[in-house]
């Protein structure tokens, strides 16, 4: 394209971005239709993606085409393989794409439309994703290490330590939070209980079939296994209908929370082949899909925004999770805007898959942006929502109110009205006893979802189809996350132990096996009870636990990154690591603050313990409740330790960090990198 | 009409690799073995050994 020609588009590019951009931040009070927040994210992630990554890709990292990355030198084909670019953006994209991008914008979604819609383009466009690139391209640099080895290398012991000890409570935490999410989709629903208590069996016959019956033939048996999971989606229909058989899978919460962390500890210690890779293989191809369908519905029906801009919620007394716009905006938002986890991913398999350095960009950079996509598409889809509906379907009985009469009052009074026939009704077409106190983001986005499939085709009649669908993809990859995360906290922590134990160390013994397995499956156990028994439906405590871990590990990497680039020389360009950096401090120490010191009972965990501990002194707790409510000034207690660990242990790394900056600049540090010296690349076009 | 089928090809190709099919022939070329129920079992317990001491994403 001609140079002129080409400035002009990008000028248009510009110029359509900043007018949607102004036309959602300005407009208030008229509805607003969902086309305008996404051309608005897709004008900004081209600009920032031609010009910022590309800048920082010739200026900053040196991107060098000539250079043999490790694919190329280290070529094994297992790890290491040069792969096409677009095909490693897929496998990447699939990595990094988990729960979080859809539900964390659909809880924030109770500040309105227009915060969350901010902070996922402007977050991942300077934040996110400069966080995954960077790490991609340190990594890549230096034999695809992983995180922890890089911050070991380059920031020192007690960084590299200290960052695996952080990875491991991180997992813990995020663990309880996405198992509570399923917990909380399922509890009451034989239909949705049923369809993916059939994912199990789907998975098992799936694995003997590859293992034994036709090997190597995935594509195949993930067709089948696609068909069996939609026919399971039918036939729980007529499960719930069944009087015989409806009581079976009509479950509380605290008994499907049993059944999870039971489920867990089985998958983790399973052969692998057996359940947690045919179920991932289903769950990964199911997802790309759904957001692909995602994507087509949102462009076919564009839906108008029923949410406004702002809600009062802003001031921090939101049903769903308490706290003010800042900080908690930018915490409950993490995958889909900055997230730390992405670090771990871009630190794994896709390094040593890039052929040619200059991939690393739509790789890194690009995959993030597709991501922050996902989140804008779930905010849209909690967004078209009838707001009373919304906050119906996510507030918790103790906020609200614990019969349904109680609870459309208490939302109606917020000025979102809402009735108990309408409530009614809806619980009715998507097949469901109620849909009050579903907290926990899945319910609410499967029914914005499902208003976006059936407004595309089939109408009202599907919507029970469409919803239950919806709850089977968000369940099938978290429940794939649940095992995959116990087994790897399984790993981690015998690596710990073994430096203590030897044999407990070793993967292939068993009573190593089964003790690791136990007690990591017990910890985020622990956390998933906790927010199954709290009146304000867990949500509030665990998922601001979960975004502040999640960003703290994001502050980590990106001391990796900031470490690198001043150990080559880059001092100049430290602002485009430390821009995030500074900002995710602000965010997640104030948090944490807040969530540990807050004088709100409702945010902060040692004024909620204290309120409790008032109210038994003062005689206001029936002895009945005694023990729960000791319980839960004891988990009030423990989620403020939790915390303040956190904080320790990033502090200590950025510390750590900083003195190493310091002593850098002022040349009384080593300034060696360990990078890998440079290969002339032999790889030919034809072979990527 | 070249594109549509070099799109597909991309597709295809990315199911494949997302399935661990491109590395299962990746594997039997490297190590010059003939497709079988005992090699694909050594390949897939290998792969998945390495798979599944990963964290997935949140």
């Amino acid at each position: 394209m001609p140079s002129f020609l080409s400035r002009l588009v990008w000028a248009g590019i510009a110029i359509l971005g900043a007018f949607c951009l102004g036309g959602i931040a300005i407009n208030r009070g008229e509805p607003v239709n969902s086309m305008w927040l996404v051309v608005a994210s897709v004008c900004t992630y081209l600009i920032g993606f031609r010009f910022y990554a590309k800048f920082i890709a010739s200026k900053v990292m040196l991107l060098d085409d000539n250079r043999a990355t490790p694919a190329e030198r280290l070529r094994n084909g297992h790890d290491f393989e040069p792969t096409n670019k677009w095909i490693v953006f897929g496998h990447h994209f699939a990595a990094i794409a988990g729960p979080g991008p859809l539900v964390g914008p659909t809880l924030a979604a109770q500040f309105g439309y227009l915060p969350g819609t901010l902070w996922i383009i402007i977050g991942a466009v300077l934040g996110g994703a400069i966080q995954d690139y960077i790490i991609l391209w340190a990594s890549m640099r230096r034999d695809g290490k992983s995180l922890g080895q890089m911050a070991r290398e380059e920031i020192g012991r007690v960084g590299g330590f200290t960052a695996l000890l952080t990875v491991l409570l991180i997992m813990i935490i995020l663990l309880a939070v996405v198992a509570l999410v399923v917990v909380n989709a399922l509890k009451g629903s034989p239909w949705g209980t049923f369809t993916i208590a059939a994912t199990m069996p789907i998975a098992v016959f799936m694995g003997l079939y590859l293992r034994f019956w036709r090997p190597g033939r995935v594509l195949e048996i993930s067709v089948i296994g696609f068909l069996l999971v939609m026919s399971s989606i039918f036939a729980g229909e007529w499960v719930a209908h069944s009087s015989t058989w409806a009581p079976y899978f009509t479950l509380s919460g605290i008994a499907l929370a049993f059944a999870v962390i039971v489920y867990g500890f089985f998958a983790s210690a399973l052969p692998v082949w057996l359940l947690l890779a045919p179920r991932d293989y289903l769950s990964t191809f199911v997802k790309l899909g759904v957001v692909l369908m995602l994507g087509i519905g949102i462009l076919f029906v564009r839906p108008t925004l029923q949410m406004p801009a702002f809600t009062q919620f802003i001031d921090g007394t939101g049903p769903i999770f308490a706290g003010k716009i800042f900080p908690f905006c930018f915490i409950t938002i993490a995958c889909g805007a900055i997230s730390g986890f992405h670090s771990l991913i871009s630190s794994g398999t896709t390094p040593k898959m890039i052929s040619k350095e200059w991939h690393a960009w739509p790789v890194g950079y690009g995959s993030m942006l597709l991501e922050s996509f996902v989140a804008i598409m779930a905010i849209i889809a909690a967004c078209v929502l009838d707001p009373g509906v919304y906050f119906a379907v996510n507030s918790p009985a103790g906020i609200v109110g614990s019969s349904a009469e109680a609870a459309v009052k208490t939302i109606t009074s917020w000025g979102f009205p809402v009735t108990v026939d309408q409530m009614a009704a809806l619980s009715k077409s998507v097949g469901e006893s109620t849909l009050f106190y579903r907290t926990g983001g899945a319910p609410s986005l499967a029914l914005g979802m499902a208003h976006i499939f059936a407004a595309g085709g089939g109408g009202q009649a599907i919507l029970g189809f469409w919803y239950h669908f919806a709850i089977m993809f968000e369940a099938l990859f978290i429940l794939t996350v649940i095992d995959a995360g116990t087994r790897v906290g399984r790993f981690m922590l015998q690596d710990l132990l073994g430096q203590l134990y030897k044999p407990l160390g070793r993967t292939s013994w068993m009573p190593g096996v089964i003790g690791s397995s136990a007690a990591i499956v017990l910890s985020w156990g622990y956390f998933l009870y906790q927010g199954v028994v709290d009146p304000l439906g867990g949500i509030n405590s665990l998922w601001p636990l979960f975004g502040i871990a999640n960003q703290l590990l994001a502050i980590i990497a990106l001391c990796v990154g900031t470490t690198i680039l001043v150990k080559m020389h880059r001092t100049k360009y430290m602002w485009i690591t430390c821009m995030p950096l500074v900002w995710l401090i602000m965010v997640t120490f104030t948090a944490a603050w807040q969530k540990i010191f807050d004088p709100a009972p409702r945010i902060g965990f040692l004024a909620a313990a204290s309120q409790l501990e008032g109210a038994m002194t003062a005689g206001k707790i029936g002895a009945a409740k005694i023990a729960d409510t000791q319980t839960l000034i004891f988990n009030n207690r423990l989620d403020a330790v939790v915390c303040g660990v956190f904080l320790v242990l990033v502090t200590t790394i950025l510390i750590d960090s900083i003195l190493l900056w310091i002593g850098l600049l002022k040349g009384t540090r080593d300034s060696r990198t360990c990078e890998s010296p440079f290969v002339m690349s032999q790889l030919k076009a034809e072979e990527i | 009409m070249s594109r549509i089928r070099t799109f597909g090809r991309i597709i295809l190709a990315l199911l494949r690799e997302l399935g661990d099919e491109n590395a299962y022939a990746r594997h039997l070329a490297t190590h010059q073995r003939p497709h079988s129920r005992d090699e694909w079992q050594r390949f897939s317990d290998e792969r998945m050994r390495a798979k599944y001491a990963r964290a997935k994403c949140c």
